[in-house]
């Protein structure tokens, strides 16, 4: 989804620098200690996790760290509400299957 | 353990007003927000915020979120973030998780001030990624900077509904339509009539019968329900969206005062679970008081004040003001609340169905149907007047408290007579001087300055504009209707856009003089 340039009110948004992390083994560039799920929006993303039982596709609900639709693995760490987890260089995300890191598919990984 | 003379939950407008009130009166004051940044959701309102000049009337959310974190801190308040209160205990412990560690404090007085979250429908498809709620929808355009979607569909038509669904259109969003299960606009009428002259359609007594999509969501399928929330076969409508969003109400985040013990009851006109509170906000529980939202959904003018109220309070409850004093004040606070809680959308008349004014005038039924007042509809309001030359035509037609236009005018054009919640009126000996202040001051974005016949067969409309890319003088387009039709040809004569207006651009069109009163906004031509 587009980041916004120029807002009628807000103007321009102040950003970090931007950083290097990847996604499912994927390289992708986002802004530094904006929300996770925000630098994945902006690339596109929008599955976050699959549910344990169903293998329903979840992503983001309430942005605000209270639904925890939105958890994924970060740096090996299941169940992080990426709407509320800062970005940072070189994070390791990955869709979460259940409560574990989706299997990558053939040729991924960094 | 560490003890505190307040322990303040939650760092929204509530709980930062009871903290600078009791920092005013020298406690010790220490806020504990769960969030990375104070503010609650004040910094995603970027409206002009209704009510009068004591209610902040007419200054953006977010700018009042900024006022209270600086006076906050200038009086020495401990805001605590990433700190999440789990445990409040009648003998005022708190339990809070900081990191991966329970702290453990003591109060000598509590104010919960932990606000609402949002309520939820389902329906097929509704947990599918592109389903989200409307605070998510503000958190990331607003807060965050990006679109949430390209094609989104609005459920629920209350002012969270509308005001989003006015927000997503400054993100440059499309929003393909709002649906409501309620046969009436739940929220403002002006509010609703800036999202339809921008040509947004509603449905009432729709609701949706599922979302499409496999793995994210494609499109949406409504269909209209009778008055018993049954759907009607054969009236489903499809739109092709990306993103649906859900406001569907608020309901108070009540659980921490259950756990101390205060006394709860179910109250669905304070939006559910809600602690059973004195006319201050002290609970059953004695030092411990609930502000803002918790204690009963209203919005963020009224949560300042309630906050405010606990704050006094706290302080004579600890011995640092005289019971006069706190009175008072208290009485100032109290008539300030008194006058939001007025007007057709109090919360007394909840659920009530109004069909006149205070002035005895039928309120416009196209306008709780279809969002906007009809053109039959207008002239019975006070505020439309016809005279020579540029004069303000406002189209404020509900109850509501919101006095900012009468004191925008230079010359004292308007007035609101008594009341806060009587439709404003243009005083027939004043001249307008077409300053623009009025149109750019009405948080409902709905006064126009017209001129209805410019003497060469055109009138000249000026009107709110708060999107981009904004129009230039000679830009040639359309002069949409109150329902966001392309009714006539039009171009811009001037787009002023000064400090005082504060981001309100004001653009004054020229439209064949026939619909000086039927053209609302304006549309620019694709090249």
């Amino acid at each position: 989804m587009e980041r916004i340039a120029e807002h009628p009110i807000l103007g321009a948004k102040e950003k970090g620098r931007e950083v290097e992390f990847t996604f499912d083994g994927q390289r992708l560039k986002g802004f530094e200690d904006e929300p996770i799920a925000i630098a994945l929006k902006a690339n596109g993303v929008m599955i976050h996790r699959y549910t344990k039982k169903e293998h329903k596709p979840r992503g983001i609900f309430c942005a605000i760290g209270r639904c925890t639709d939105c958890v994924m693995v970060v740096d090996g760490k299941p169940n992080v509400r990426t709407c509320v987890t800062p970005l940072k260089e070189g994070m390791d995300i990955r869709t979460q299957d259940g409560v574990e890191a989706a299997e990558m598919k053939e040729g991924e990984g960094a | 353990m560490k003890r505190y003379e307040v322990i303040i939950v939650g760092a929204g407008p509530s709980g930062l007003s009871a903290a600078i009130e009791a920092a005013k009166k020298g406690l010790k004051v220490v806020v504990f927000d769960e969030n990375e940044k104070p503010g609650g959701q004040l910094f995603k309102q970027i409206h002009k915020f209704f009510g009068s000049k004591e209610h902040h009337a007419k200054i953006r959310g977010f700018k009042i979120g900024e006022e209270l974190l600086q006076e906050a801190d200038a009086l020495g308040v401990e805001v605590i973030l990433n700190a999440t209160v789990v445990g409040l205990y009648s003998d005022k412990e708190v339990n809070v998780k900081i990191g991966d560690q329970i702290h453990h404090y003591k109060g000598d007085t509590v104010i919960i001030a932990t606000g609402a979250s949002e309520n939820m429908v389902t329906f097929p498809g509704w947990t599918l990624p592109g389903v989200i709620g409307a605070g998510a929808a503000q958190t990331m355009m607003n807060l965050h900077g990006i679109q949430p979607g390209k094609k989104i569909l609005m459920l629920g038509s209350g002012n969270v509904g509308l005001v989003v669904s006015f927000q997503l259109l400054q993100a440059g969003c499309e929003v393909v339509a709002i649906v409501d299960a309620l046969p009436r606009v739940g929220g403002y009428g002006v509010h609703a009539s800036k999202v339809a002259r921008c040509g947004v359609p509603f449905y009432l007594s729709h609701t949706i019968k599922a979302v499409e999509g496999k793995d994210k969501v494609t499109g949406v399928v409504i269909h209209q329900i009778d008055e018993r929330f049954m759907p009607i076969a054969g009236t489903e409508k499809h739109f092709d969206v990306d993103t649906v969003c859900m406001a569907v109400g608020l309901s108070p985040m009540s659980q921490l005062l259950k756990m101390a013990g205060c006394e709860m009851e179910d109250n669905p006109k304070r939006g559910g679970q809600v602690p059973i509170v004195n006319e201050y906000g002290e609970t059953s529980v004695s030092g411990i008081y609930a502000a803002g939202d918790v204690s009963g959904i209203e919005e963020a003018s009224s949560a300042m004040i309630e906050g405010k109220m606990a704050g006094v309070c706290v302080a004579e409850y600890l011995g640092y003001i005289e019971k006069e004093e706190r009175d008072a004040e208290l009485k100032i606070f109290e008539k300030d609340l008194d006058s939001l809680r007025q007007g057709m959308f109090a919360p007394k008349n909840r659920g009530k169905k109004i069909e006149k004014t205070d002035e005895g005038i039928d309120i416009s039924t196209n306008l709780l149907e279809k969002g906007y007042v009809a053109d039959d509809e207008i002239e019975r309001f006070p505020g439309v007047t016809h005279k020579a030359g540029v004069h303000p035509v406002i189209e404020c037609t509900q109850n509501i408290p919101c006095n900012p236009c009468q004191d925008a005018c230079p010359k004292k054009c308007i007035s609101t007579g008594d009341n806060i919640t009587y439709l404003p009126f243009v005083k027939e000996d004043a001249e307008c001087i077409n300053c623009g202040m009025c149109v750019a001051s009405c948080s409902g974005q709905a006064i126009f300055l017209v001129d209805e016949d410019c003497g060469d067969g055109t009138a000249t409309v000026t009107l709110p504009y708060e999107f981009l890319p904004l129009p230039q003088e000679g830009d040639k387009g359309y002069g949409l209707s109150r329902k966001g039709e392309k009714v006539c040809e039009a171009t811009v004569v001037s787009v002023k856009s000064v400090k005082a207006f504060d981001h309100t651009n004001l653009l004054t069109m020229r439209v064949p003089k026939e619909y000086a009163m039927k053209a609302r906004f304006f549309k620019k031509a694709e090249v």
